[in-house]
């Protein structure tokens, strides 16, 4: 008895202890995701609810297989919560299992972010948002089908639900690629991003191209300029994209020719990131000490090596007020030898105030200048 | 928030006063070769000390409000600099301090003195330029400086071993206090 009784008492003491919560209010950060990420909580129907957002997918109705094609998503009229923060993903179908694209021959050579992932997060400006993928069409001959999905919170949530918008299937009919025809090659992705200050070319494989030519412009400006390319190998290109610092995003846009053929494909983009740095704020503490310490011990080292012995500290006079003492005590007994070592001091007029002795070689204060005055 | 601007006000503090040292300092030096400037050197050189004064104070200030105004203060290399280049400009204040208290006036009046204490107040200043030239990298992306082709690389930084730089600093040390010593005995 006593035991059925501390085993309940555990039961309903870890029973109280799970805590009411929300599914990540604060996103899950971009990755690979089915739908309704597998049809975990955002799939259950007592914890979410329909979205007002309009979901709006621009894709080429007809493409050619092995080519690359943008999926451009604009969402409007979205009610998010106070981040702002939307989930969508690039869908093949909507079973909950094997939704990526990649498991319908897709290949995804850039997400929005940069990455390439079929679920990313964005935040909202003004309700709505607009997104692109990059993708790579399959082989596969005939009719493909993708899907976009979305999921967000919303400001006035107070049954903590997620709110799921999706759409019908937009489908893609795939054609014979012409033969020859120019295109990146399968398993290229674009650079996530490049190191600040990193000016090394990148690496493009492509198939059937005879020229490349590449245009880049920084994020958010219209004009274009023409990147530098460079054959390296067959079918393997390297393009000079300039340096950029910060949190820059540098886009660009690569056209592959063969004959007639031109292939003008979807702008790409890289980010920006910082470099690896190992320094620690006490190594920093520590070096900044070192420094002053070492520039003070050097300065005053020179400071000492070159001050003639006549320049005494100016805050400490007592030597001087004792010698005063002394001198006038002993004026008249030690006038003479005094008067010798005044007499062989020499005048320079290149160091006024000073007086130079021959005798010990060294420089001496003029006392008729009050110590170096002229 | 509020480290942030008592940063802003306590860097143009040391900017200013470190300005004033520097020039200040550099006139007092050039007054021993320019005769018009004979009669202001005596107030330049106060001018020039009151203001390394200022500058000493105001340059660990400016150091322990940039500190607390970012999230990772030694995260990356351009913060890091940071730290090393204040290091070299209260070296070189703190040097110019103690030289003018240990030889007075007087020190213009000795063409070697009076070289390294207007090296010292300029280099000091010029790190100080440096700190906001980095500053201005930070916060606006560029800097006045850049248009020197010359100009350091302040996106990578010399990070020493912590173990070497406590070596250093008890060289430093050790130098500082032998210098002291010297300067004593022969005083």
């Amino acid at each position: 008895m006593k035991s059925r009784i501390l085993v309940l008492s555990l039961i309903l003491t870890l029973l109280l202890a799970t805590s009411s919560g929300v599914a990540n209010p604060g996103g899950k950060g971009d990755s690979n995701r089915d739908y309704t990420c597998g049809g975990s909580c955002h799939g259950d129907p007592s914890l979410s609810s329909p979205s007002s957002a309009i979901i709006d997918v621009d894709i080429p109705s007809t493409v050619y297989s092995s080519t690359t094609a943008e999926v451009s998503v604009s969402i409007s009229n979205l009610d998010t919560s106070d981040n702002g923060l939307v989930g969508i993903f690039l869908l093949g179908s909507k079973n909950g299992n094997s939704d990526h694209p990649e498991d319908y021959g897709w290949a995804i050579i850039q997400d929005p972010n940069g990455g390439s992932s079929n679920y990313i997060e964005a935040v909202s400006s003004d309700n709505q948002v607009t997104v692109s993928w990059v993708l790579l069409v399959p082989d596969d001959l005939g009719t493909k089908e993708i899907y976009v999905s979305i999921q967000h919170g919303s400001y006035y949530n107070h049954n903590n639900k997620a709110f799921i918008g999706e759409t019908d299937a937009i489908v893609v009919n795939i054609e014979p690629i012409p033969e020859n025809y120019p295109t990146l090659a399968e398993g290229w992705t674009s650079p996530e991003e490049r190191i600040s200050g990193d000016s090394s070319p990148i690496t493009i494989r492509t198939v059937n191209t005879e020229s490349l030519t590449v245009y880049w412009r920084l994020s958010g400006e219209t004009s274009s300029h023409e990147a530098t390319v460079d054959m390296v190998a067959d079918q393997e290109w390297e393009v000079s994209l300039p340096a950029t610092l910060g949190d820059t995003r540098i886009e660009y846009q690569i056209i592959a020719s063969m004959d007639e053929f031109s292939n003008q494909m979807p702008w790409l983009s890289i980010g920006t990131s910082e470099p690896y740095f190992d320094g620690t704020s006490l190594g920093a503490k520590l070096q900044s000490v070192a420094f002053i310490l070492i520039i003070l011990g050097f300065m005053l080292s020179l400071q000492t090596w070159f001050a003639p012995r006549g320049v005494k500290k100016s805050i400490d006079h007592t030597t001087v007020v004792e010698e005063s003492i002394v001198s006038k005590k002993t004026e008249e007994s030690t006038s003479e030898p005094d008067s010798d070592y005044w007499s062989r001091l020499i005048k320079s007029d290149d160091n006024p105030g000073w007086l130079w002795d021959p005798v010990e070689n060294e420089w001496v204060a003029d006392p008729n200048l009050s110590g170096g005055e002229q | 928030m509020y480290a942030v601007t008592f940063h802003h006000m306590v860097v143009g503090l040391a900017a200013g006063s470190g300005t004033l040292m520097g020039i200040c300092a550099f006139l007092a030096w050039l007054a021993s070769y320019i005769s018009n400037l004979k009669s202001s050197k005596s107030t330049l050189d106060k001018a020039s000390y009151a203001a390394s004064i200022l500058t000493l104070i105001t340059l660990p200030l400016a150091m322990l409000s940039g500190y607390y105004s970012v999230s990772d203060p030694s995260g990356s290399a351009i913060l890091y600099n940071k730290f090393i280049f204040s290091g070299i400009a209260i070296g070189f204040t703190l040097s110019y301090i103690i030289g003018r208290r240990r030889f007075g006036s007087d020190m213009w009046n000795h063409s070697a003195l009076a070289n390294i204490q207007m090296l010292s107040a300029l280099f000091g200043l010029t790190a100080i330029m440096i700190l906001g030239s980095i500053g201005s990298k930070i916060t606006l992306g560029e800097s006045t400086l850049d248009i020197f082709p010359f100009w350091p690389e302040f996106m990578n930084s010399i990070v020493i071993n912590q173990w070497i730089s406590l070596s250093l600093l008890l060289i430093g040390l050790t130098s500082v206090i032998f210098s002291f010593r010297i300067v004593d005995s022969s005083a």
